[in-house]
């Protein structure tokens, strides 16, 4: 037990001590987070200014009402756009002269876009939105809501009815979304999906990293042939132990940091928010304790499964380049949690989800998102559970195995029938 | 009581037999020499009796007691194939290694300061592997085999790559270890080295002994049946087929075998009469050399 100890102390402070580990654990969290906050800074304070638009009116008799429609106003009171220019084109040819010299105003920038509005308009040729900046979609948006609007009106007039009496009628239904949960209900705004999706892919990122890691490690050692002096002073199977222990730890304490990240912009996020948009207040995101009690616990089932896999393929072969195209079909297997994400979400309970979150290859990523989206029943959480700790015991045991001969042997790497024998070995 | 006592160990990997039916004892306190052509068993040998693969068969003492985590720590090993972590720092990797074999971190740190200033690599203690020479990375890892004070000491090929300085620095660190008592193994294939260090010796080949015993009495057991012989001039005088079984040209020197029953001054004289000025004419006992080849070309035959 001892020497596993010190096997885990030393691999723990070589990678905890690497710049690269020291990088993506404070520095790049604390990066994201000066990105989202400046992001909603910049959202939310960006200057402003009156954005100066043109018609181009084909049809003769929708340039005003579409001004009108104009409705957005800046923080100030002032209208966010306002029809600068406005002219009807009574042929073709004055449609094209009217458009290049409209053009031209929003190259010198006295226009930031102006809307042709074609003559055949209401038999259904295309209208035209020209911008010096097609990524404003606000912009684009209100346009096009302002051209719909004044052409619904218009053909409502025309057979006697009153848009402006109506539109309050056409107006779009607000609808909340409450998610239902046994400890209460929750207004959902996508913190759900948010979260799954979040904790996911932290979780498989940092089961891939550090199984491979793992292997690099096995590897490090084989080659430098300092294993031959390691398991003279101690068993493989606590030499592996160690490793396992210490990288895993190595990942635990990376994953810790960001959490703790996370859980920190969570809580002062929303204090933040709520200084620069009062009373929009953001969605709170709750996980209960015996949750993460469960999503904690396999993640370390998930690390030991893969990380014990990773370990016995860097025992097998005797050069970095080898490893990776062995390691292939276990990161094609791991691969394939993050694929099967989109289906989960949609519908985690059906037949597909439940069985996918029973295996234990992809029960680390999948029952984590089914316990994030919605509480699964207890009883498939506690059966996929020990589906993994069993699966994984034998793993370990199997590349335990595999490890204490794989270390010694250099050369060509073995064969399914030989490693079937190195299991067998005394 | 025996440092190493193998009885009967057989192991096999895949169809090949790595070891068979090997028995082997290593007095208390010796210098034994375990010789044997590549291939021959030699490290399958040694790596069963650190524990580092389990026998199919038979069994392994250490010190009386069967092999188990404790008696790991009484031995200390260095692998023919040398290696330490390249990027840690000398001293933090001698302080680990000797934690491995039981030393508490402190004290390993400690010893390897003063095996650091012993072997003259005081001023490296701070640095990292990858910075030191080959010599000195080798120095190293004969620390980290003798850093806790094994009983049992396991040196294979100790010299290789060292410069005569350096070797002779081991060697005189290794006849002080025997000194006080520890047993070691050489495994090697410098026979000049054995002939020179070792009271006992062992010669496997094929996986299995075919030589065994203290090295004086095997080299008595032939007799003094070889005849050295330094001279200057060409070789046409050593052509006595029926007085020589084989002749071992050295280039300045020569050994021939002589026939049972042969009279070297037949040999003398023929030299003599032919004009060869003859620095040395001496009969001696064959030399490890001599006989690792008859005995292994001879169980090939």
């Amino acid at each position: 037990m001892r020497k596993i100890g010190l096997v885990f102390k030393r691999e723990y402070l070589a990678r905890v001590r690497t710049k690269g580990f020291i990088f993506s654990t404070f520095v790049v969290p604390l990066m994201l987070v000066a990105v989202i906050g400046v992001t909603a800074f910049v959202a939310t304070h960006q200057s402003v200014r009156t954005q100066q638009l043109g018609i181009i009116d084909g049809t003769a008799s929708l340039s005003a009402a579409i001004a009108r429609g104009f409705e957005p106003r800046l923080r100030g009171g002032q209208p966010a756009y306002r029809v600068a220019r406005q002219a009807n084109a009574a042929s073709s040819g004055e449609e094209n002269r009217l458009r290049e010299e409209f053009r031209a105003q929003v190259i010198r920038g006295e226009l930031d876009g102006f809307l042709l509005i074609p003559s055949g308009y209401f038999s259904g040729e295309n209208s035209v939105f020209y911008a010096r900046n097609t990524g404003d979609v606000a912009l684009s948006t209100t346009v096009r809501q302002a051209l719909n609007d004044a052409g619904a009106a218009y053909r409502l007039k025309a057979i006697g009815l009153d848009y402006e009496n109506i539109r309050p009628l056409l107006k779009g239904v607000p609808m909340t979304l409450i998610k239902v949960k046994a400890e209460g209900e929750e207004e959902e705004r996508g913190q759900t999906l948010g979260l799954a999706i979040v904790l996911m892919t932290v979780l498989y990122m940092t089961i891939f990293v550090y199984g491979i890691a793992t292997m690099q490690s096995v590897q490090e050692e084989k080659n430098s042939r300092v294993v031959e002096l390691l398991v003279s002073s101690l068993r493989p199977s606590h030499l592996l132990w160690g490793k396992l222990m210490g990288v895993g730890a190595v990942g635990f304490t990376q994953l810790s940091v960001w959490l703790a990240t996370a859980a920190a912009v969570g809580i002062y996020g929303r204090a933040a928010a709520e200084l620069f948009w009062p009373g929009n207040r953001l969605p709170r995101i709750e996980l209960p304790f015996l949750v993460i009690f469960f999503i904690v616990t396999f993640f370390i089932a998930g690390y030991f499964l893969y990380a014990s896999l990773y370990a016995a393929i860097g025992a097998m072969v005797s050069s970095t380049e080898e490893s990776q195209q062995i390691a292939t079909p276990v990161n094609l297997l791991l691969g394939f949690s993050p694929v099967m994400m989109g289906f989960i979400l949609r519908s985690p309970n059906s037949p597909t989800a439940v069985t996918l979150s029973m295996i234990p290859f992809f029960s680390p990523v999948h029952m984590v998102l089914r316990m994030a989206l919605q509480t699964p029943p207890l009883w498939q959480i506690l059966l996929s559970l020990a589906i993994i700790l069993l699966t994984t015991s034998g793993i370990i045991w199997l590349s335990a195995r595999i490890y204490r001969v794989g270390i010694l042997m250099y050369g060509k790497r073995p064969s399914l029938r030989e490693l079937a024998r190195w299991v067998r070995y005394s | 009581m025996d440092a190493v006592r193998i009885e009967c160990v057989t192991k096999r990997f895949n169809s090949v037999v790595a070891v068979r039916d090997l028995d082997l004892c290593v007095a208390s306190g010796a210098m034994f020499g375990l010789l044997g052509p590549n291939g021959a068993g030699k490290t399958t040998t040694l790596r069963m009796v650190m524990r580092m693969l389990i026998p199919d068969a038979g069994r392994v003492h250490i010190f009386g007691n069967p092999l188990d985590d404790r008696a790991q720590d009484l031995i200390g090993y260095l692998p023919e194939e040398r290696g330490l972590y390249p990027k840690m720092k000398v001293r933090n990797v001698l302080a680990f290694l000797g934690a491995l074999k039981g030393l508490s971190e402190a004290e390993a740190g400690r010893r390897a300061l003063e095996w650091l200033e012993r072997l003259e690599l005081a001023k490296w203690a701070e640095r990292r592997i990858h910075d030191l020479s080959k010599g000195m990375q080798q120095k190293v890892q004969f620390i980290a085999a003798v850093l806790h004070r094994p009983l049992l000491l396991i040196l294979d090929e100790p010299f290789a790559g060292l410069d005569p300085l350096n070797a002779a620095l081991i060697k005189d660190i290794m006849l002080d270890l025997r000194a006080q008592g520890a047993t070691i193994i050489l495994s090697t294939h410098r026979m000049e080295q054995v002939e020179m260090m070792c009271d006992s010796i062992c010669l496997i080949h094929q996986g299995r002994k075919v030589l065994d015993g203290d090295l004086k009495v095997i080299k008595q057991s032939y007799g003094k049946n070889t005849l050295r012989i330094q001279h200057a001039g060409g070789n046409g005088f050593l052509d006595f087929p029926e007085l020589v079984e084989r002749a071992n040209h050295h280039g300045a020197m020569v050994d021939l075998r002589l026939r049972a029953g042969a009279d070297p001054q037949q040999i003398l004289r023929a030299a003599v009469e032919r004009g060869v000025s003859i620095t040395r004419f001496e009969l001696i006992e064959p030399p490890l050399n001599d006989i690792f080849i008859e005995k292994v070309s001879g169980s090939d035959a």
